[in-house]
């Protein structure tokens, strides 16, 4: 089994003038549930749809599998674009087949993991009605079986969640891992940090165009300092005088952050100052936090730029 | 079968069944029957008008100025005492030396069933059909004056027949042969390959064309597409055909009911119905059926592929509908062409016809009709299904790069353009920086 079940490298796209995809990279280990996150437009389907070989790069390169082509193994791969298409006047059952089919699946054995698929989501009482007469979220639960009925080594799925209600995002989210247990390996888009959180073993995050971390969950949460929050027993005195620079005061509370190695320190100080411990919390920030840190960081740098750019322009 | 083919029967399978199981489909099938009807009506009418022109038939006696009182008297007998159908009107010509009996034979306005001529002892009597009934009565109208001009026992006119079809005319009748066959393909293409201009437009709108990009190759989408609709087209078409031989089936029984046993013989049949048409296309007609057949496929796949092609590129409705209108003037002219070949085989047109690959199938057909070379039509299907291939890879091309890029404009021409001042663009920038 190779290390990487999909090597994307330097992926370039532009649209016209403007540049979509900057050098993205993303290798995902085999077996593993890889997320791609990123704020709306970042670049998350294009660079998905380049490593699926759907649209060519103009630079960059995208092997699956240990080195082959995406077009050379369409049959190992099972995906689900972000914009949800089934044919309207297709039965749900036919309209599984029939994906199944276009990945070289029998017809007739397509129908009947539908079946199985459909009873395991709870959907069999519409696998006999037309896509037209289903809600959205049906419709989507029935592409997304659609794009895994012929068991892919590589599920690739566009922002699945979305449109999705929690009940069926639970269920998708139970498909995942057992695809994943089943040795598939998943990689998925989303801005939803939850869904990363639980599922991800690693993400990578794209933010204008270009990819800005790449790591596993905790290594985006470490990004960012620990929060504090402590309650003194004994609030008289200088309490801010042990606290590090920055520590707000909510109330009885002190709110601040630390770094991991600062922890310790910090509860000697605690210790040997006196005003002991009414309440004390240490937390590493979630991946939303991370997310917002990084894209707030990335616009920050684009906003400077822009502003040395235009002082430049100026002056010249 | 290989992941290719398989691909393409997939879709092919999935366009076929969406098409024909659908009411929609069941007026499309029987639409030829308000033409069929429409035409009737305009047929029946034109034909009240052509007779009331030209009368009825004709036989016609080309005689002495001795003869022609006692050709007269002799019809006048035995008209009468014929049993059954009365002969055509018999039409009397004093014998000129520039009378030309195949000529009078040919004359348009009128129906010429037998031309008898020269001396009436020993006729020379041209027929429309050998063995016709009229021969035979002109030649019994010859004798007929010979033994009353006798007045006793006499030898029968001994007459020399001569049929029109071994007269030398049948390249005329192959070459309305050859412009029949063109003209069907050409219709059937322009009814039935120009739906294909909006069959992407399904996938574009629902949004299906990315799982199909994502799973199967382009170019497997829009051949399978096409064959799907080839597929209808193909089902038309046998439809109508056995509707037809159907029908001539029971209108033989009607006239004869000793057709009906004879109905599976279907050797007899075709050969009855090359008698019928009078006329047989040199290559033979198994052959010239089975050809005509392989260029309609032909040039569906060569024009339906354009259409695809140009309507995969158009980002709404008004944009297919006013695309299609340029294709229909290219079938237009194809045909123009094409008609030019039938009538002048062997000519430069002919040539050129058959070598443009959008008007080579109707121009092959016209060819088949009138010339026994028969390996030669391999070789033009070769020919076309080159470009048939070109026209699907182009057609891919130019939808990877524009449409499935997000780039919905169809003025591919400008893309070039923009993909040049973007990189420029883009270069600048970073020699700024």
């Amino acid at each position: 089994m190779t290390e990487y079940c999909v090597e994307a490298r330097g992926l370039t796209k532009y649209f016209e003038a403007f540049k979509a995809v900057d050098h993205v990279s993303l290798l995902v280990p085999t077996g593993s549930i890889y997320g791609v996150l990123g704020p709306n437009g970042a670049g998350k389907t294009t660079s998905l749809r380049m490593t699926l070989g759907i649209i060519d790069p103009d630079e960059g390169t995208s092997r699956l599998f240990g080195g082959f082509k995406p077009q050379n193994v369409r049959h190992r791969i099972g995906y689900l674009p972000e914009e949800r298409g089934l044919y309207p006047g297709m039965k749900a059952r036919e309209a599984i087949a029939f994906m199944g089919a276009l990945r070289g699946l029998d017809w007739g054995e397509g129908r009947r993991r539908a079946g199985d698929f459909m009873a395991e989501l709870g959907l069999d009482r519409v696998i006999d009605e037309k896509i037209r007469k289903m809600s959205k979220g049906m419709a989507q639960m029935v592409q997304l079986i659609g794009s895994i009925v012929h068991a892919p080594d590589l599920i690739v799925l566009d922002e699945p969640f979305s449109g999705l209600d929690p009940v069926n995002q639970e269920r998708l989210e139970t498909l995942v891992r057992r695809e994943r247990e089943r040795g598939a390996t998943i990689l998925f888009s989303t801005h939803v940090m939850a869904h990363a959180e639980r599922l991800c073993d690693r993400i990578a995050i794209i933010a204008r165009s270009a990819r800005r971390f790449e790591g596993t969950v905790d290594a985006a949460r470490a990004l960012l300092p620990m929060q504090v929050r402590y309650t003194p027993r004994d609030a008289a005195g200088d309490v801010a005088a042990m606290l590090p620079p920055g520590a707000e005061r909510r109330g009885a509370d002190w709110h601040f952050a630390i770094e991991g190695d600062a922890v310790e320190p910090l509860l000697a100080r605690i210790t040997a100052s006196g005003h002991g411990v009414a309440g004390l919390s240490i937390s590493r920030p979630g991946l939303h936090d991370a997310f917002v840190h990084i894209v707030r960081q990335v616009d920050a740098d684009f906003a400077a730029d822009a502003a040395v750019d235009a002082l430049e322009e100026s002056a010249a | 079968m290989t992941p290719v083919f398989r691909n393409i029967f997939v879709v092919a399978r999935r366009d076929f069944l969406a098409i024909v199981a659908t009411p929609t489909f069941l007026l499309f099938l029987l639409a030829p029957l308000f033409m069929i009807g429409m035409g009737a009506l305009g047929g029946f009418g034109a034909s009240q008008l052509a007779d009331s022109a030209r009368g009825a038939g004709r036989i016609v006696a080309i005689a002495d100025p001795a003869d022609i009182e006692p050709l007269r008297a002799a019809d006048a007998r035995l008209r009468d005492a014929l049993p059954g159908d009365k002969p055509p009107t018999l039409e009397l010509r004093v014998a000129d030396a520039d009378v030309d009996p195949v000529a009078v034979a040919q004359e348009k306005g009128a129906d010429t069933y037998a031309v008898m001529s020269g001396p009436l002892a020993a006729p020379r009597i041209v027929e429309r059909e050998a063995g016709s009934r009229s021969g035979a009565y002109l030649s019994l109208l010859a004798t007929d004056v010979l033994r009353d001009r006798a007045a006793g026992a006499v030898a029968p006119a001994a007459p020399r027949f001569e049929s029109l079809k071994k007269g030398g005319t049948s390249i005329a009748a192959q070459q309305g042969l050859g412009f029949g066959a063109v003209f069907i393909i050409f219709l059937l293409t322009l009814l039935l390959a120009g739906q294909s201009v909006g069959m992407l437009a399904e996938e574009k709108g629902n949004k299906v064309i990315e799982i199909l990009a994502a799973a199967v190759p382009l170019e497997s989408v829009f051949l399978g597409k096409l064959l799907g609709l080839l597929g209808v087209a193909i089902l038309f078409i046998a439809f109508w055909s056995a509707m037809a031989v159907g029908g001539g089936l029971v209108a033989m029984t009607q006239l004869d009911p000793g057709a009906m046993a004879a109905a599976g013989a279907a050797s007899a049949k075709a050969q009855a119905a090359s008698a019928a048409l009078g006329v047989a296309p040199a290559t033979g007609w198994p052959f010239f059926v089975l050809i005509v057949l392989a260029y309609f496929i032909m040039s569906f796949l060569l024009l339906g592929a354009i259409f695809l092609g140009v309507g995969a590129q158009a980002g709404t409705v008004r944009e297919i509908q006013m695309l299609s209108l340029p294709i229909t003037i290219l079938q237009v002219a194809m045909f123009s062409l094409c008609s030019g070949a039938a009538n002048a085989p062997g000519s430069s047109v002919a040539t050129i016809a058959q070598i443009i690959p959008f008007s080579s199938p109707m121009a092959m057909a016209a060819r088949a009709a009138t010339d026994d070379a028969k390996a030669v039509h391999l070789l033009a299907l070769g020919w076309q299904a080159i470009w048939v291939a070109l026209v699907i890879y182009l057609s891919v091309r130019l939808f990877r790069s524009g449409v499935l890029s997000g780039r919905s404009n169809w003025k591919f021409w400008k893309r070039g353009a923009k993909a040049a001042v973007a990189a420029a663009a883009a270069a600048e920038v970073a020699a700024h920086r």
